[in-house]
């Protein structure tokens, strides 16, 4: 079961008719490093134009640029980095991130780790984790170039993570999915549905470790770039279900997510989580998640 | 520890860094926050601010420990743009392009080199020994270029 024909019938019945991804780059300013206006009137000076991406507190869409914006000065300062709109969502959904100990389990190349350090102003703990090891040679990169100081990479495979003997107050999970075909443009003649429920196996066991290190009152976010609803919708009601999470109301860009899928009924408080159709930006899964009996 | 010091002291500058927060892996030094300093007792990847590396005895700065010296009153060059411009493409500085020597100027010592807006893209060497030798040096480089944050770009290749 694959290809294009396939693939697009299943987006059909979740509600979504296939059309052509308009991908756009986008940047998120590190507002710990400058403030935005200087970075825009900087960038604008050099003939970049920048548009506001209107759900995104701090990122931007490049409009036109005549070269690349991940060579400038200011990029190689650590005053943006690049980041595709929608990827930029998920760590934004945690409450007051900062001061606490946080878990980003499967973090390279370290964009989103990047975004956290940020948005906790530099302060609380980041544990970044990641199986591939030269990807986080990418990570430490990024780390250095944005004057990152609260955050300890470990190679480690988040399947793993209780192995840390820690518990965390927020956790990110970023998971590795199937992708979608806004940025793969070989997407449908690549991938199976077998595949996706590899993928779909393996992200369960990536829930249920971290889901038993996550403190009482944590929040956990997941999210994936896949459109595949095993590895978004049907695994968080299999997380309600197995590991008493409960789904959190967030507030961000994207549609409901489905709570019907092949004529399967979900848990109705799925509608909660967020699926961002490809467009200006790539298709994104978004879940926020707490155990059950903590404070809403 | 001291390779650190040592480092800063050939930008004329003394740095103190709480050496209960200092780890050294692998010949590369990290400055931690309190509480990473537990964390740091496993085998890590990185942890906390990253200092630089030693190699064959010699200090490879990262580009965290250049900010924190040009916080100091340290050797600085200031450069115009298109000499910035060139300095992170990889080139050396020519008398030309500078607009303002601060600190000492010795054959031999580093400068942080450093745009009009005193934000540091890296360092070199002098080639000269005072800046009346530097100024007529019209044709030839005057600093040689060390480590500029174009780094970041040719390392991912």
């Amino acid at each position: 079961m694959q290809g294009k024909r396939f693939f697009e019938h299943r987006y059909r019945q979740l509600g979504w008719q296939y059309h052509d991804a308009c991908l756009k780059q986008a940047i998120r300013i590190n507002s710990i490093n400058t403030q935005n206006a200087t970075v825009l009137d900087r960038l604008h000076s050099k003939g970049v134009k920048l548009k506001k991406v209107p759900f995104l507190k701090d990122g931007y869409w490049i409009n036109k640029s005549a070269f690349s914006v991940g060579a400038t000065p200011e990029y190689l300062l650590g005053y943006y980095s690049i980041q595709e709109a929608a990827a930029q969502i998920p760590a934004t959904l945690f409450t007051q991130p900062e001061e606490k100990l946080v878990l980003d389990a499967c973090a390279a190349p370290g964009g989103k780790t990047i975004q956290l350090a940020d948005l906790m102003r530099n302060t609380g703990t980041i544990v970044a984790l990641d199986l591939d090891k030269r990807r986080l040679t990418a990570v430490s990169n990024h780390l250095e170039r944005c004057h990152i100081e609260n955050t300890v990479v470990y190679n480690m495979d988040a399947r793993q993570a209780s192995r840390l003997g820690m518990r965390f107050d927020r956790i990110l999970l970023d998971v590795p999915c199937s992708g979608n075909f806004a940025t793969d443009p070989k997407w449908f003649q690549k991938r199976t549905l077998r595949d996706v429920h590899n993928n779909a196996r393996m992200q369960r066991q990536i829930l249920a470790e971290t889901s038993g290190i996550l403190n009482r009152n944590g929040e956990l976010v997941y999210s994936t770039c896949s459109l595949e609803p095993e590895e978004n919708e049907l695994n968080i009601d299999w997380a309600m279900k197995t590991l008493h999470l409960q789904v959190q109301k967030i507030n961000c860009f994207g549609e409901k997510a489905a709570t019907e899928v092949s004529g399967r009924q979900l848990d109705s408080t799925i509608e909660r989580c967020r699926r961002i159709w490809p467009g200006e930006t790539q298709g994104f899964f978004v879940a926020k998640l707490k155990m059950c009996g903590g404070k809403d | 520890m001291k390779h650190i010091e040592d480092f800063a002291h050939r930008f004329g500058v003394k740095i103190i860094l709480d050496q209960s927060l200092l780890v050294e892996s692998h010949h590369r030094y990290f400055l931690l926050k309190p509480g990473l300093k537990e964390l740091a007792s496993r085998n890590f990847i990185s942890v906390g601010l990253y200092l630089g590396r030693t190699r064959r005895g010699k200090l490879s700065p990262s580009f965290n420990l250049l900010r924190m010296i040009a916080r100091e009153k340290s050797n600085k060059t200031f450069v115009d743009e298109r000499t910035a411009w060139l300095f992170i493409c990889g080139r050396d500085i020519f008398a030309r392009g500078i607009m303002k020597i601060r600190g000492r100027t010795r054959r031999g010592d580093y400068t942080l080199i450093c745009n009009h807006r005193d934000e540091c893209l890296g360092f070199g060497e002098m080639l000269y020994d005072d800046e009346a030798q530097i100024r007529s040096a019209m044709n030839k480089p005057v600093i040689s270029n060390i480590l500029d944050i174009g780094d970041f770009l040719r390392r991912e290749k």
